[in-house]
């Protein structure tokens, strides 16, 4: 008889065939000849690590998300859940020696918890590049370049990009006890105008601080915006968050800018992210597909400081907007 | 993303009241469609669809983005903690998630250190609630008629939603503790919120334009909150 409880996978695991197969290989084909088009080159990290690599710089959100297990000596190792994590570990050992800046670019799975009944995958596929010890906006601006080229290589044309400063952020935060500025963290990722009213009022935040969170919400638009925004940001670290942005849209063409909506409330994304950030939406899909900005700290944890920026996109999603038959 | 933004809205009373924010705005219902059964009905200026569904299903269509937006009570979203945006208080709906008992039962401790039993629909606000103030409770998952668990021994108190706090009182039950108010909340799926950016901004100044209006029509008034 057969066995009933074999012929599951678990929940959140899944096998893939035929055309979901065709799909995500036509992706990732298009990915890596774009990538070492621009000069990136690919690299493949372990699939699992001692799991510091991943609650070291990532923060709270995804060390409680991790899929781990014991080794052979007692310590805890963890699927790989995030390719920056590892790749920062990677550069900061392997490649310390190597002549800057680093181009690299990956394709994989990586695994996460999630809860049951969400809809979503404990694996699955991701790809995306790193380009490590170039701290200017053209760095920034060359990985945006290469993920607006990527979607448009994939025939997508409906899709924005989410780009925020996290250090205009920090500063209204700075000082707060961490349970606070956890609550005003999530008001702002929510735009939740009233939660972020009560917040400051309960907190009693200074005069400055409760306008421009009031305002945060609707800090958000096309390039005209920051000029807005300049007169509410919160001292100087929060200028130079403006001031990068601005040159960043400088930097981009006219037709990149179409695809560019400057969101000063953007602070989605793991926690080792120290200046610009952003989030990928394409029409079609609900959520984010990717995820990238400036990491200029993280490779220090393993003691060699570089300013390094990257993105991450979501190859399942992507593969699934193909058209039918698109796979082949 | 194109066609007419969709708006999801809870069955019910709240949807109600959101179909009176939006009449204001000249995106009510045709007369002709408001009692058809169709699933998804257009407003009568060609601006908005709106889906009823009910009110736990709205955070899922919205965070899927199957709808564009939807109008939810803020009870509901602590519940199911969706990943969508919350930019508005529409300030109707008003309600409170109390703790609530028969008259004359201990609380926040019951004697001998019993654990207390609570039956509630709300499971999570209850346990963060609780959880926050130290005191340990076997919650008991109940979908309906929550009043009547401790009358017949399944609980000692109950989470609950209060309106007017007449069913509890018609059932002998006071309240001892409030977890939460609660209003109805505009709610917006991530990914159209970028996508249709302008659209979702005009919605947003549109009906905050009604609301700053409300607060001084007496209309407003008579749909504040009575206390239990």
């Amino acid at each position: 008889m057969q066995n009933s409880r074999l012929a599951h996978v678990p929940p959140g695991s899944q096998d893939l065939l035929s055309d979901d197969v065709r799909r995500r290989r036509r992706v990732q084909g298009a990915w890596f000849s774009l990538a070492e088009e621009r000069g990136y080159e690919e690299v493949i990290p372990p699939t699992f690590e001692y799991e510091e690599v991943f609650t070291r710089g990532a923060g709270a959100e995804l060390a409680s998300r991790l899929i781990r297990f014991l080794d052979r000596d007692g310590r805890v190792v963890a699927l790989r859940a995030d390719f920056t994590s590892s790749i920062a570990r990677m550069v900061a050992t392997k490649l310390a020696a190597a002549p800057l800046p680093l181009r690299l670019c990956y394709a994989g799975k990586v695994y996460r918890q999630e809860p049951e009944g969400g809809g979503r995958r404990r694996e699955s596929f991701q790809l995306g590049a790193e380009l490590i010890g170039d701290e200017s906006p053209g760095a920034d601006v060359e990985t945006l370049r290469l993920a607006i080229g990527f979607l448009r290589a994939l025939g997508i044309r409906e899709f924005q990009i989410n780009l925020g400063d996290i250090r205009f952020i920090l500063p209204l935060l700075a000082g707060l006890e961490p349970g606070a500025a956890e609550r005003l963290r999530v008001a702002i990722d929510r735009k939740d105008r009233a939660a972020l009213a009560e917040g400051t009022r309960e907190f009693g935040a200074p005069a400055a601080v409760v306008r421009t969170l009031a305002e945060l919400p609707e800090l958000i638009g096309r390039g005209d915006m920051l000029l807005r925004a300049r007169s509410l940001a919160p001292g100087p670290e929060a200028q130079e968050a403006i001031e990068r942005l601005r040159a960043v849209d400088a930097l981009l063409t006219a037709e990149e800018r179409e695809h560019v909506v400057y969101d000063l409330g953007e602070i989605r994304g793991l926690g080792y992210y120290t200046g610009v950030q952003w989030e990928v939406f394409v029409a079609g899909v609900g959520r984010a597909v990717g995820f990238g900005g400036r990491y200029d700290h993280l490779l220090g944890l393993y003691g060699a400081d570089r300013p390094a920026v990257g993105f991450a996109l979501e190859t399942d999603a992507l593969a699934e907007l193909l058209p039918q038959g698109e796979g082949r | 993303m194109s066609g007419l933004l969709r708006i999801a809205l809870p069955k019910g009373r709240i949807m109600e009241d959101a179909l009176r924010l939006f009449e204001r705005l000249g995106s009510g219902i045709a007369p002709g469609d408001r009692d058809s059964r169709r699933l998804i009905l257009p407003s009568a200026d060609g601006r908005f669809e709106f889906l009823p569904v009910k009110n736990v299903d709205v955070p899922v269509y919205v965070e899927s983005g199957v709808a564009d937006a939807g109008v939810v009570g803020l009870d509901v979203l602590k519940e199911s903690e969706p990943d969508v945006l919350h930019p508005l208080d529409l300030r109707f709906g008003g309600c409170r998630l109390v703790v609530a008992a028969p008259a004359g039962t201990p609380y926040p401790h019951l004697p001998g250190g019993v654990t207390p039993r609570v039956a509630t629909k709300y499971v999570e606000s209850a346990r963060s609630f609780f959880a926050a103030r130290g005191v340990q409770v076997d919650l008991i998952r109940i979908s309906g008629s929550v009043e009547i668990a401790p009358l017949l021994g399944l609980s000692h108190w109950i989470v609950d939603l209060v309106q007017t706090g007449r069913t509890l009182e018609e059932n002998g039950l006071v309240v001892l503790d409030e977890v939460t108010r609660s209003s109805a909340r505009l709610i917006v799926n991530r990914a159209s919120h970028k996508l249709r950016l302008e659209e979702h901004q005009r919605l947003i100044a549109d009906l905050e334009g009604v609301l700053e209006g409300a607060v001084r029509s007496p209309d407003a008034s008579t749909r504040t909150v009575s206390q239990s």
